[in-house]
């Protein structure tokens, strides 16, 4: 049998891992009613928008932070956060900084349209603020409003009044609480009636600023008849400090609409000794609220020291269906609890699941899933299938799935394994020729092949190659 | 990493009708042994906090529904004066228990087996039977119940078989409660040395509208290559409360089959736990529930690897209808460096009607790789092209359905080494769907 342990020096290293070095404007350290009045402020938002942060900041205060995750992280001090960071702005009229416009480039984000891939609008938040959205003015001809939610509250603020905090309530949860206390930006999208978005949305988070928290808020909703298709990609710099990222995504699909949502989260993950690496919090819900409304959430997670993470759906109109599909990758000392919940409450009401998670080093890798039938969902149908790999022996897979049905008309199946690589596998391709290291690399990416076909192509390029630059040094 | 342990409380936490003062009559006349154990247990019990409905563990199962507070400890019982009854010739040994005493009513005359009860045990050979007592337990598991039963029991057996023992025909326990108000905790402690092979049937009853509780342990030592197989039928009357915590302890080449069949009573909260902790050891966890009109179940299951090269593998079968409420939860554990563990955790549910409800919670922690570790879950009901065929065949609906319901019960229930049993089981199930 191979040696499966990792060795830490052969890791590649982040290659995101740099610094910008740009003016920043910050709120100080802390949090209090004063803060999130100042965030309001600098947003230019009107009092209501203002006063929905503050109740939601009264409401965190008397909140507990949750503690039944399977994750284990030191205490975090919240008054020891800048709730407010942004690159400061000389000249409004300006391009945009060039060393900003530079960071871009090194990530691979060209911002100038004609550059830009066919086919990608995209919106990029740098800490707290969104930078640059492209392609606004294609989009806007089909009616479709594709901006940052700063800039949603400012122009659009009937649709932001109607929608938000209506899938994910401001007292949902800790992480909830304090995201809409203080949210700073993040990606609108609103999809007219009869309207298929014709290109990719897709929003780039950069956290740079040091000490910093990142609170991005996205709302996405689709009329009747709508479609769009939305990516996510995040990265930070390397810095020995970890630095919180606490998020919430509201999807909402009215009458037969569709959305997909699909994520790359590549944020620094720590170093070897687990020094380091971003918290990452997330809520993420998606609202079938029509009559066959469809939300699917393809997730990569190969970042992040801490993930806690459940993108759910609440399939409520009659037919509606819900996805999920996730690979998660842990490495030396990184935990994930993560996993997906289905509610079903419309009739004829279906679900799948696909969770693929892959630990190795010291890393602990845990599934955790809801599918709930409510009674009248006649006819709910969820498949649910969670695999983990293990590759080392100091590493752990759990599996936490919770089913629960109240429908004698339902029918749920769920199924999970864990397992290392196959030695079998092996054998048969190392007698092939191909070395041992490929080899695994091979079954590796089988075993998640079901989650990257998913993934709009370039994303799908784009994580393969991530995992296989995650996964080098763990094998051989 | 957080631990399945609830913190401990600083207040010590007690339970209604489970004082110092009851402690203190448990522990008057009994040898100096099962006296200092009883202390210990309590002690134990004080500094693991109440069930409480915010606890996880409870969240499906309001501790409320115990009612401690409506129970009476019965004191510890007597031998009495009990008869043999028909079908009893099928069984090697049986005892009989109820409100009055209880009785061994038969033993084999087998060299190296024994059959007694604690008091005996604990004054025949004290040194041996302390290093029995409470050490089947996973350390670092919710143990409650299994404190609270090792300080209060108020009836207790020791079974011990010696070295290639084996009983043809097995043991028959009965547990008969009759008056309202009666708490009964059962205390069953048995070691099996190597080679030994022998079968338990265990029955719980009382009549139909008296209110009852029993809370039972079972503590299952198993040496090399031992067999035991224990069958547990809980067939209490409408309003028994049965709480139960089980732990075995299975060492080379052993294995354990442990059953829990749970189709009578109000309320039941069980915990069935096994060890493998030395290598080629197997468990086999059966599970068959059926909750209708007020019932509510709560089984869990631990199947815990602590060696290499251990198996287990669990079936649990239940169905709920007309308000029936039954919640499944189950880990697998495999410790780390417990390399060639295969270990299958299979959880199957039939909701018969929208009333009734059906919860699982498959669970896997593992912190070793080179291995397989898997679970699965279904919820459904009864399957329509299944019926359609028997149907098609000349088979009434009604009776179509109880036969593809006493199937699916019968991938555990064939299991079971009593045929007694196996009847008087389809028999209750047949009853409880029809009504």
């Amino acid at each position: 049998m191979p040696d499966f342990e990792t060795d830490s020096n052969l890791v590649q290293d982040y290659k995101y891992g740099f610094v910008t070095d740009i003016e920043q404007e910050t709120l100080p350290k802390g949090l209090n009613e004063d803060i999130v009045r100042a965030i309001s402020a600098k947003k230019e938002e009107p009092e209501w928008m203002c006063e929905w942060r503050l109740k939601a900041y009264r409401r965190w205060l008397k909140m507990k932070e949750p503690t039944w995750a399977y994750l284990d992280y030191p205490q975090i001090d919240y008054q020891d956060i800048h709730y407010y960071a942004a690159p400061k702005v000389q000249d409004p009229d300006a391009e945009m900084d060039p060393e900003l416009a530079a960071t871009f480039e090194k990530l691979g984000i060209p911002l100038n349209e004609r550059e830009a891939l066919a086919g990608v609008a995209m919106d990029v938040v740098f800490d707290s603020v969104s930078v640059g959205t492209t392609h606004q003015e294609m989009l806007e001809e089909q009616g479709i409003i594709f901006c940052s939610i700063s800039e949603a509250i400012k122009k659009h603020p009937e649709l932001v009044k109607q929608y938000l905090g209506t899938v994910v309530p401001p007292g949902d949860n800790f992480f909830a609480a304090l995201n809409s206390a203080v949210f700073t930006d993040g990606s609108f999208c609103f999809i007219p009636k009869g309207v298929r978005c014709p290109v990719e949305l897709s929003t780039y988070f950069r956290i740079n600023a040091a000490d910093t928290g990142q609170f991005e808020r996205t709302l996405i909703i689709c009329e009747d008849e709508a479609y769009c298709s939305y990516l996510e990609g995040c990265t930070a710099p390397s810095r020995d400090t970890n630095q919180l990222h606490a998020a919430v995504v509201e999807i909402v699909a009215l009458n037969n609409a569709e959305v997909k949502y699909s994520t790359v989260q590549n944020w620094y993950a720590g170093d070897a000794e687990g020094k380091g690496g971003i918290y990452n919090f997330v809520t993420k819900r998606g609202h079938c609220r029509g009559v066959n409304s469809k939300i699917s959430w393809t997730q990569v997670e190969v970042g992040a020291a801490i993930t806690w993470k459940y993108p759910s759906c609440v399939l409520e109109g009659d037919g509606s269906s819900g996805e999920f599909y996730s690979v998660a990758f842990t490495n030396n000392k990184m935990q994930a609890d993560t996993g997906t919940k289905m509610i079903h409450v419309g009739k004829n009401t279906t679900s799948t699941i696909v969770s693929k998670g892959i630990s190795a080093g010291e890393s602990a890798n845990n599934y955790r899933g809801l599918v709930q039938v409510m009674e009248g969902a006649t006819g709910a149908r969820n498949h649910s299938a969670c695999d983990s790999l293990l590759i080392g022996r100091d590493c752990s897979a759990n599996t936490f799935p919770y089913i629960e049905s109240d429908d004698s008309g339902a029918v749920i199946a769920h199924e999970a394994t864990t397992s290392t690589i196959s030695e079998e596998q092996l054998f048969y391709l190392k007698s092939r020729g191909i070395s041992e290291e490929d080899a695994a690399s091979m079954v590796v990416r089988g075993f998640c092949k079901d989650v990257f076909k998913q993934l709009p192509l370039e994303f799908s390029v784009e994580a393969v190659k991530l995992l296989e630059i995650k996964l080098e040094g763990s094998i051989g | 990493m957080p631990t399945l342990l609830l913190d401990p409380a600083t207040e010590p936490a007690i339970l209604a009708g489970f004082d110092e003062a009851v402690l203190e009559t448990a522990r008057q006349g009994e040898n100096a042994l099962l006296q200092a154990k009883r202390t210990a247990a309590f002690e134990a019990c004080s500094l693991i906090p109440n069930p409480e409905f915010f606890h996880e563990e409870y969240r499906r199962m309001d501790p409320a529904l115990f009612r401690f507070g409506n129970f009476k400890r019965l004191d510890t019982l007597p031998e009495s004066a009990q008869e043999l009854r028909e079908g009893d010739d099928a069984y090697d040994a049986v005892i009989s228990v109820n409100e009055k005493g209880y009785a061994i009513l038969k033993k084999p005359d087998i060299e190296g087996f024994q059959l007694c009860s604690l008091a005996e045990a604990a004054a025949a050979d004290p040194d041996s039977l302390e290093q029995l007592l409470g050490t089947a337990v996973v350390p670092d598991q919710q143990r409650k119940f299994f404190e609270l039963n090792s300080a209060f029991w108020n009836v207790g057996f020791f079974i011990q078989a010696a070295k290639g023992v084996t009983l043809e025909k097995g043991i028959l326990i009965r547990y008969e409660l009759e008056e309202a108000g009666s708490a009964l905790l059962p205390r069953l402690v048995l070691q099996a040395e190597s080679m030994a092979s022998f079968s338990i049937d265990e029955r719980y009853t009382s009549p139909d509208g008296v209110e009852t509780l029993c809370l039972s342990t079972h503590e299952l030592h198993l040496e090399a290559a031992a067999d035991v197989r224990l069958v547990s039928l809980q067939d209490w009357g409408s309003d028994g409360i049965h709480l139960g915590e089980d732990w075995s302890r299975v060492k080379r080449d052993g294995k354990v089959s442990l059953f829990n069949m749970t189709l009578g009573g109000k309320t039941s909260k069980c915990t069935t736990g096994c060890d493998v902790c030395e290598e080629n050891a197997n468990a086999y966890l059966g599970g068959v529930f059926f909750a209708d009109g007020k019932q509510h179940f709560d089984q869990k299951t631990l199947q815990f690897h602590s060696a290499p090269n251990t198996y287990s593998n669990m079936l649990y079968k239940g169905a709920v209808k007309d308000h029936g409420y039954s919640v499944y939860q189950g880990i697998i554990q495999a410790l780390k460096n417990c390399v060639g563990v295969d270990a299958y955790q299979t959880n199957n549910n039939m909701v018969l009607d929208s009333t009734a409800r059906a919860d699982s919670l498959p669970g896997l922690i593992i912190d070793a790789d080179e291995l397989a570790c898997s679970h699965g879950a279904t919820m459904g009901n009864l399957d329509e092209e299944q019926l359609y065929y028997l149907r098609s065949r000349g088979i009434p609906e009604g009776e179509a359905r109880r036969m593809l319901l006493l199937g699916f019960f019968d991938e555990v229930i064939d299991r079971i080494p009593f045929e007694a049993l196996q009847d008087r089981l389809h028999a209750v199930i047949a009853e409880k769907f029809e009504s």
